[in-house]
């Protein structure tokens, strides 16, 4: 699938928007994407390992709440799109 | 009473466009002045961040210019600031004037939402009330129960149903780093520098055909209302949507600045001019 990031995330990726991730389901994507770019593990995840509430995570344009992430399953010609809706500096 | 900071600020030429203050230099000067007040009189910004896990977004601006000032006029401004706690901690205000030598002060108004930070390093959060770590370093007199109200909406629907549409334009932007805050995402001011950027495109686009358009590059503003909605981050893409009317005794122009795809703006900016 095909994970594309924006924004204030772009830094934690080395400025690549879109970025290849082959994986079942959108969880082991966002889990393998955060080992490929070390510095993505801390913004998505805290430190139980669960996605952070503050990131939206959309699958072909559809919001996907944290629960559903593991088994949302995601082939090759999906889209996952990670927002970061606010930041507070 | 609640506590204000009262400081002068030395002038440099970027402060100032030919006719008075820039808009854009009050707000960062506002900005300023809001880390200031908090720094002297409560917790100051960077420890708001990093050990209270509080940040701030700004939600509603109003600026009313005051008299003209010049960059000749003076060494220095007058800067006073106020903060306040509104909606029993769900938003925080900053009242600040900025003066020259004489005259009526330059007015801005703006209303924050807290964030509560997860603690990770993109800074990311949500809006929360204010902890009580951080309430208590306000006073019982700067906190107030009732929230502010933004008067932008009740100002849009009026233009529309009393004004008179003379021109209409649209400018695409990308948010650049030299744009953002620590956070990669659009330092507030930059909506107010994008909408004057839109008026003056239009202006010199349609001023032509439409010559009452030039009173918005030949008097300084009277009157800026601003509504956020959502930031804007590094490398996003927008368009400013400028619409002018005749309206009241002078002009207004509705600025909207939406994403791609997007119906709903990111930020609605209504700027105001009027005849002598």
């Amino acid at each position: 699938m095909m994970i594309r990031v924006s924004g204030a995330l772009l830094r934690f990726t080395d400025y690549q928007r879109v970025i290849s991730v082959d994986a079942p389901t959108v969880e082991s994507a966002l889990v393998k994407l955060a080992g490929d770019y070390q510095p993505l593990r801390k913004v998505l995840f805290d430190r139980e390992g669960r996605v952070r509430a503050t990131q939206r995570v959309f699958l072909n344009g559809e919001p996907l709440e944290p629960e559903q992430l593991a088994s949302s399953a995601a082939g090759e010609a999906d889209c996952v799109e990670l927002l970061l809706a606010i930041s507070g500096g | 009473m609640p506590r204000s900071l009262a400081y002068e600020m030395p002038v440099d030429s970027s402060f100032f466009t030919p006719l008075h203050l820039q808009p854009v230099a009050v707000c960062r000067l506002a900005f300023n002045g809001a880390g200031r007040w908090l720094d002297r009189h409560a917790i100051s910004h960077r420890r708001l961040v990093a050990e209270h896990r509080t940040g701030f977004v700004f939600w509603s601006v109003q600026l009313v210019p005051g008299d003209p000032v010049g960059f000749f006029d003076a060494d220095r401004l007058g800067v006073t600031v106020a903060g306040r706690v509104l909606g029993g901690g769900t938003q925080v205000a900053c009242d600040v004037e900025v003066r020259g030598a004489a005259g009526r002060p330059t007015r801005v108004h703006a209303v924050c939402v807290p964030l509560g930070l997860d603690g990770g390093p993109a800074l990311s959060g949500a809006p929360a009330r204010l902890a009580p770590d951080v309430l208590s370093a306000f006073r019982a007199d700067e906190i107030a129960a009732r929230p502010h109200r933004s008067p932008l909406p009740g100002l849009l629907a009026a233009v529309a149903a009393g004004g008179s549409q003379v021109a209409q334009g649209h400018m695409p932007f990308v948010i650049h780093r030299h744009q953002c805050e620590v956070a990669d995402q659009w330092f507030w001011p930059e909506a107010i520098s994008l909408a004057g950027a839109g008026r003056e495109e239009l202006v010199l686009a349609q001023a032509a055909g439409t010559p009452a358009l030039r009173l918005a590059m030949q008097v300084p503003m009277a009157r800026l209302d601003v509504l956020f909605t959502r930031p804007f981050f590094l490398f996003d893409e927008g368009v400013v949507r400028s619409t002018a009317y005749e309206w009241g005794a002078g002009l207004a122009f509705v600025h909207e600045l939406t994403a791609p795809g997007e119906q709903r703006p990111r930020a609605l900016a209504i700027e105001q001019f009027a005849w002598d």
